[in-house]
């Protein structure tokens, strides 16, 4: 793969975010924000791929870390996690490899079709932990700080 | 209960919807609240200070996404959690967050278009020929997508004529000699229909405890994958079938 296909590749996350943010009805400065988490989330998938990381190692980290830059703006621009988080990792659904398994489905591929439904699979279950493993912690964390202050309070 | 309802019907996580009430009875000074909210009907019960019970069921009939309305709601329930204002009050706003306006046709039929380009694209579709027949099977798709909304047809079953009428205008490309391969036109437009936001929703609420709603959501996305897929099939059998 050329450099100039992972630009093409950024930027069309970016486009496929901003659609998506339409489409999910996010308006004025999110909607740019959320998109830009888009090109964010492939970008760093991109960068990630200079490491021997398998791809659902990649998928794991992408989620946890665009999870975070969810939270943050959300409390930034004070606005429910979800609106970032969804638009965030749309270009990470893995669209190509549910298509790739129904085609040798089609194929009567039967090996091929386990192994791509399986590969499916794992990196949604990989993308929805990273997910699940952040936000569980911000919220430990907030639970935790809320403590101290009601704390200080008293 | 009609802010938990909107609530659900708008997309929320059901953690939120149920720590929401929770709130909003505990700023009116209840004793004890318990609220089961699944995507298909909440449940809430309360305990007032005398003693006396209340329950109230309500059952969820459409659920989409509107982050923009869950942003108004969730603003609201803060703002009462704060306040406690009068129930009138709540009314008020609530009807002028039901009236919120989503984007207008002539700009989400267009961004159909524009997602199904930027996936071709962004799955290694380069020849301009194949960009343009997703954009265009993109536009249709759109088109497509609102009608089937306006006609109130079963939700598995216009999801799988859009997947259905997607493929076979790719394949009607093909034919005609506009394009090369199918693959990159056609998973520019899956992208439009395949249920990926419901799939991770779905194993986040697992994940997260709520496993009730986290199999109905997997369910649900796992049904609309598959119609999805019956679409592709069957255009791939009606027009040659050689992927």
């Amino acid at each position: 793969m050329s450099f100039s296909d992972e630009i093409i590749q950024i930027l069309a996350s970016f486009c496929g975010s901003l659609g998506f943010g339409f489409l999910f009805n996010i308006r004025g400065k999110k909607l740019l924000f959320a998109a830009l988490g888009g090109l964010l989330s492939w970008l760093l998938f991109l960068v990630l791929g200079l490491s021997p990381a398998s791809e659902a190692v990649r998928y794991f980290l992408v989620a946890a870390a665009l999870t975070l830059y969810s939270e943050i703006m959300a409390r930034v621009l004070k606005t429910p996690t979800t609106t970032f988080c969804i638009v965030s990792l749309i270009p990470m659904v893995p669209g190509s490899a549910l298509y790739y398994s129904m085609a040798a489905a089609i194929n009567s591929d039967l090996t091929d079709f386990i192994d791509r439904a399986y590969y499916t699979l794992e990196l949604t279950i990989a993308l929805s932990l990273g997910i699940v493993l952040v936000t569980g912690c911000v919220k430990y964390i907030n639970a935790f700080i809320k403590r101290k202050s009601d704390r200080q309070k008293a | 209960m009609e802010i938990a309802y909107q609530m659900i019907e708008v997309g929320a996580e059901i953690h939120r919807v149920e720590d929401s009430v929770t709130r909003i009875c505990h700023a009116y000074g209840v004793k004890r609240t318990d609220v089961y909210a699944t995507t298909s009907n909440i449940i809430v019960s309360v305990e007032d200070t005398d003693g006396s019970v209340l329950t109230q069921t309500r059952k969820i009939k459409h659920i989409g996404t509107d982050i923009e309305r869950l942003d108004r709601l969730n603003d609201l329930v803060r703002g009462i959690t704060r306040d406690a204002p009068e129930v009138s009050v709540i009314h008020e706003r609530l009807e002028q967050i039901d009236k919120t306006k989503s984007y207008p046709l002539w700009i989400t039929i267009p961004i159909h278009a524009m997602i199904a380009g930027a996936f071709c694209m962004f799955f290694g579709g380069r020849r301009a020929g194949e960009i343009l027949a997703a954009v265009l099977i993109g536009l249709f798709v759109g088109f497509l997508a609102k009608t089937v909304e306006t006609l109130k047809i079963n939700k598995l079953l216009s999801r799988f004529l859009c997947s259905l009428l997607a493929c076979l205008s790719a394949y009607l490309c093909l034919k005609l000699g506009f394009i090369h391969t199918v693959s990159n036109v056609i998973i520019g437009n899956i992208m439009l229909l395949i249920p990926g936001v419901g799939l991770t929703n779905a194993l986040r609420d697992l994940f997260a405890g709520d496993i009730i709603t986290g199999i109905l959501r997997f369910i649900e996305a796992l049904l609309l994958a598959l119609m999805v897929a019956m679409g592709y099939v069957l255009a791939a059998f009606m027009l040659g079938g050689a992927l």
